[in-house]
């Protein structure tokens, strides 16, 4: 291959741009002896972007600089850009795509469980690697050195996706189903506003061929409506409980509920709800067009919360005389879970999957990476609930108040680049839920004293919040600060006293994530449950912390490495 | 003269669009303000306002407008307008406190100019204009610290307009980030007692020197001319009906000195403060978080 005098810092493009230069060129000369050989290149190129990703991955995790899961995919995608297409292809049961705001890990979990069941073998990509390198990654390490994808008969690739990586993701895969959880605010300073992802999405669907399945949230008003122009097939699933409707509040809490989506897109006016679920979510129409929520092809016609992450739902799949009524139990906490066991299976119901292994899939998956994952240390239990966004934060606290005891609770809210810089939509959270229900409030993270000043502003008292932010004050004058934490301190000091049990450095005041976890364990009495409600990064620190106290799983074990 | 007789204050906020725009934490500044209030023994009254209703001057006394999406901003633009113009016009010349944040702070200025498409008429009542300059000019993102009154205020914005001012004097001038167009280092805008910022976060929050003007702007306008009035007889007639339903409840406020009026009593800011210098710190401005800590203490 030869190189162009181009800048240095550039070489690696260029030599793919050369290289597509020299395959454009044979193209042109038309040949079907050149054309094999260019077959033979690209996997040829695939073979060794294959040995490179896998060197770089299982370096990289050697190494421990983490779990090696996206360098691979880097590394492969430098030497050949089309690594993903040329992989995916290999899938005889081609590629499902999980992609919106919240729920894709979980529902992508799901699927990958349920197909399992099936017979098949799954490529999943990893957690937090649901951009395009992540996808390529978890092709490249299931890859030979031929460039041959291992086990390509029976396997079908999971892929959760990133909303604003899905257009891309198209172009490189055709997919036989993309699922859509649902659309809520997040991150307002990296995905924009809620239209803008919606345009996204609308523009990856056109590229859609017919031969691909949609899945779309009814109770969603924008998600159900992105496929109105998709010639191929729809499947909506939704539900059709009328118990769970939201009891009215008041009209100024009602105003203030996280909403994101109010009114009708093709006439702009509100919609009229006759059921709401959560945040948007639920039974609208639109009073001017006419416009309504799409009867669902899969719903629930009836839940209950048998314990905190055990939840009994009635199904109904189809309509009319075909229809089949089933009945199973979803082992998360909280009705946004059974939205998402409700994606999955609406999934499996058009990849043809029949009930048995739906059933099986569901009721035996396990919590994935921090999402209602469950741990055990010196007999005290440790809950990890991620919480990203406004609604996703209501829906975790609606679940875990939802009966009267008192929880101790962990509070992370960090605003690194992955959780989003601006934490302004803590003050649209509605932590009023949390008042007079803990019994140890501990906040930490990057924006630990934004998080208690929210909490003091919902109404908690401040001696009952203890405040644990990554480092002290450089400007802080000692004395100034001591008074303003005394009232903590002295609870501290008398409840590891009771204890008898004196936490490390009792005098001094608590700096950092590690710390904030060691205090909040100190005060779970053994044999209670500690709930961490992280942000993102937030949950990577923590869950890292967890595993070098031999208390967590290393996240790329006991998942599909 | 007791506690007792500060709690007959009574203030009206007037929401504008809570519906349309709150896209930005905007819950934050009210919830500030009721609780900053309810603390003093004032009674603070929110009224939302929306689309199709009216804007009547003399039922509020401090209005706040925030930001939204854009798809919800152009019929407000429109509805600010036509329903609530005058209403709102009358009441910044009258010294209402207004405080507009992002989106509400361009709809007061004279009009948003977006990439493609028409101008978006504002009501001009601030002599400030927003141009977007297309998507190939990054939108102004990021935490964001300003000087106001010798002091700071912190926050975070997130625009794509650029607003360049007019007569219209800044709010602060910046000191990290980006204010008001990323070029003349003002941020936000002053006319008269209408505040126009980039800021949120929420803003009122972590800055509750602001939030306590405002209070005490509100407070000395509703009842700063009437303390010092001996009788009250005279303003039944330009205050209209409003004025007969309140004078009832602030009878025992109007024997108040004008001195227990020019300050609101201090709470324990403590948080607030630390949560203030906290983000000066990340921005760099060590001397100014130093000053906050300081006079935190006082």
């Amino acid at each position: 291959m030869r190189k162009q005098s181009t800048p240095r810092s550039d070489t690696s493009r260029s030599g793919d741009h050369a290289l597509a230069q020299q395959t454009r060129t044979r193209r042109l000369s038309g040949s079907g002896r050149q054309r094999f050989r260019r077959r033979r290149g690209n996997a040829l190129r695939a073979g060794l972007a294959v040995v490179a990703g896998r060197t770089a991955g299982a370096l990289s995790r050697r190494l421990h600089l983490g779990g090696g899961t996206s360098i691979a995919g880097i590394v492969a995608q430098q030497m050949y850009p089309g690594i993903i297409s040329h992989l995916a292809t290999q899938l005889a049961h081609g590629s499902v795509i999980v992609t919106g705001t919240n729920g894709k890990t979980t529902t992508s979990g799901f699927i990958a469980s349920i197909m399992r069941n099936e017979g098949m073998t799954v490529w999943h990509n990893k957690e937090g690697s649901n951009l395009m390198r992540g996808v390529a990654s978890s092709l490249v390490i299931h890859s030979m050195p031929n460039g041959r994808l291992r086990r390509a008969s029976s396997a079908i690739s999971i892929l959760e996706i990133d909303e604003a990586t899905l257009p891309n993701i198209v172009q490189a895969i055709t997919p036989r189903v993309v699922v859509f959880t649902n659309l809520f605010r997040d991150q307002l300073d990296r995905y924009g506003e809620v239209e803008s992802v919606a345009a996204y999405w609308r523009r990856a669907i056109n590229t859609l061929p017919d031969s691909s399945t949609l899945v779309l949230n009814a109770d969603d008003p924008t998600t159900a409506t992105i496929g109105e122009n998709f010639g191929g097939k729809v499947l909506y699933f939704g539900v059709d409980d009328l118990s769970l409707n939201l009891p009215e509040q008041n009209t100024e809490n009602k105003r203030h509920q996280v909403m994101d989506t109010r009114t009708c897109p093709r006439c702009g006016h509100d919609y009229v709800y006759d059921a709401r679920f959560y945040s948007h979510m639920g039974h609208y129409h639109c009073p001017n067009c006419g416009l309504k929520r799409p009867q669902p092809d899969v719903r629930v016609v009836q839940m209950h919360t048998d314990s905190f992450d055990q939840q009994s739902i009635k199904i109904i799949m189809g309509s009319g005389p075909a229809s089949e009524e089933h009945e199973l139990t979803v082992p998360l906490p909280g009705l946004y879970n059974v939205y998402n066991a409700m994606a999955a299976i609406t999934a499996a119901h058009a990849l043809d999957v029949s009930w048995e292994p739906i059933v099986q899939g569901i009721q035996n998956s396990k919590p994935v990476f921090g999402r209602g994952e469950s741990l055990e240390t010196n007999g005290k239990f440790i809950r990890l609930l991620l919480a990203k966004n406004p609604t996703g934060f209501n829906e975790v606290m609606r679940t875990l108040f939802y009966d009267g005891d008192n929880k101790h609770v962990l509070f992370v809210l960090n605003d690194n680049i992955a959780d989003g810089q601006d934490i302004s939509w803590i003050w649209d959270v509605d932590f009023e839920q949390a008042v007079g229900k803990t019994r140890t409030l501990i906040t930490a993270g990057t924006r630990a004293l934004d998080l208690a000043l929210r909490f003091k502003y919902a109404g908690v008292e401040q001696d009952k919040i203890i405040v644990v932010p990554p480092a002290p004050l450089k400007a802080e004058n000692v004395e100034a600060r001591a008074r303003g934490r005394a009232l903590n301190r002295v609870r501290r000091k008398r409840e590891a006293a009771a204890q008898t049990h004196e936490p490390d450095g009792g005098q001094a005041l608590s700096y950092g994530l590690k710390q904030a976890l060691d205090l909040a364990l100190d005060q779970t009495p053994a044999g209670e449950t500690l709930f961490v409600i992280p942000t993102y990064t937030a949950l990577l620190e923590i869950h890292r912390d967890l595993e070098q106290r031999g208390v967590a799983p290393h996240y790329w074990e006991g998942k599909d490495a | 003269m007791t506690q007792d007789s500060v709690k007959p204050f009574t203030l009206t906020l007037g929401h504008l669009y809570p519906e349309q725009l709150n896209l930005y934490g905007d819950r934050g500044n009210i919830m500030t303000l009721r609780r900053r209030c309810q603390q003093r023994g004032i009674a603070l009254r929110v009224v939302g306002l929306g689309i199709g209703d009216a804007l009547a001057p003399d039922e509020y006394d401090m209005l706040f407008i925030g930001g939204g999406q854009d798809k919800e901003q152009a019929p407000v633009a429109q509805d600010l307008y036509e329903m609530k113009g005058i209403g709102l016009w009358a009441a910044i010349e009258d010294d209402m406190p207004v405080l507009a944040v992002c989106g509400g702070y361009q709809l007061l200025s004279h009009y948003y100019r977006p990439a493609e498409g028409p101008d978006m008429r504002g009501l001009g009542v601030i002599d400030a204009w927003t141009i977007h300059k297309g998507s190939h000019v990054a939108r102004c993102i990021g935490n964001v610290a300003i000087t106001w009154n010798g002091m700071t205020l912190v926050g975070f914005e997130n625009h794509g307009g650029r607003t360049y001012l007019g007569s219209a004097k800044p709010l602060g001038k910046v000191l990290k980030g980006y204010g008001n167009n990323a070029e003349d280092h003002t941020e936000g805008a002053i006319y008269r007692n209408t505040f126009g910022t980039y800021l949120h976060g929420s803003l009122l929050p972590k800055n509750p020197h602001f939030a306590d003007y405002l209070i005490s702007l509100a407070i000395q306008r509703k009842y700063g001319q009437e303390l010092l009035d001996t009788t009250d007889s005279d303003m039944g007639e330009s205050n209209g009906t409003v004025h007969s339903q309140i004078s009832n409840s602030v009878a025992v406020a109007s024997t108040q000195t004008d001195e227990t009026l020019e300050i609101l009593a201090p709470l324990d800011d403590t948080l607030e403060w630390e949560a203030h210098a906290s983000m000066l710190e990340r921005l760099g401005l060590y001397s100014a978080a130093n000053a906050v800590l300081r006079r935190s203490k006082d």
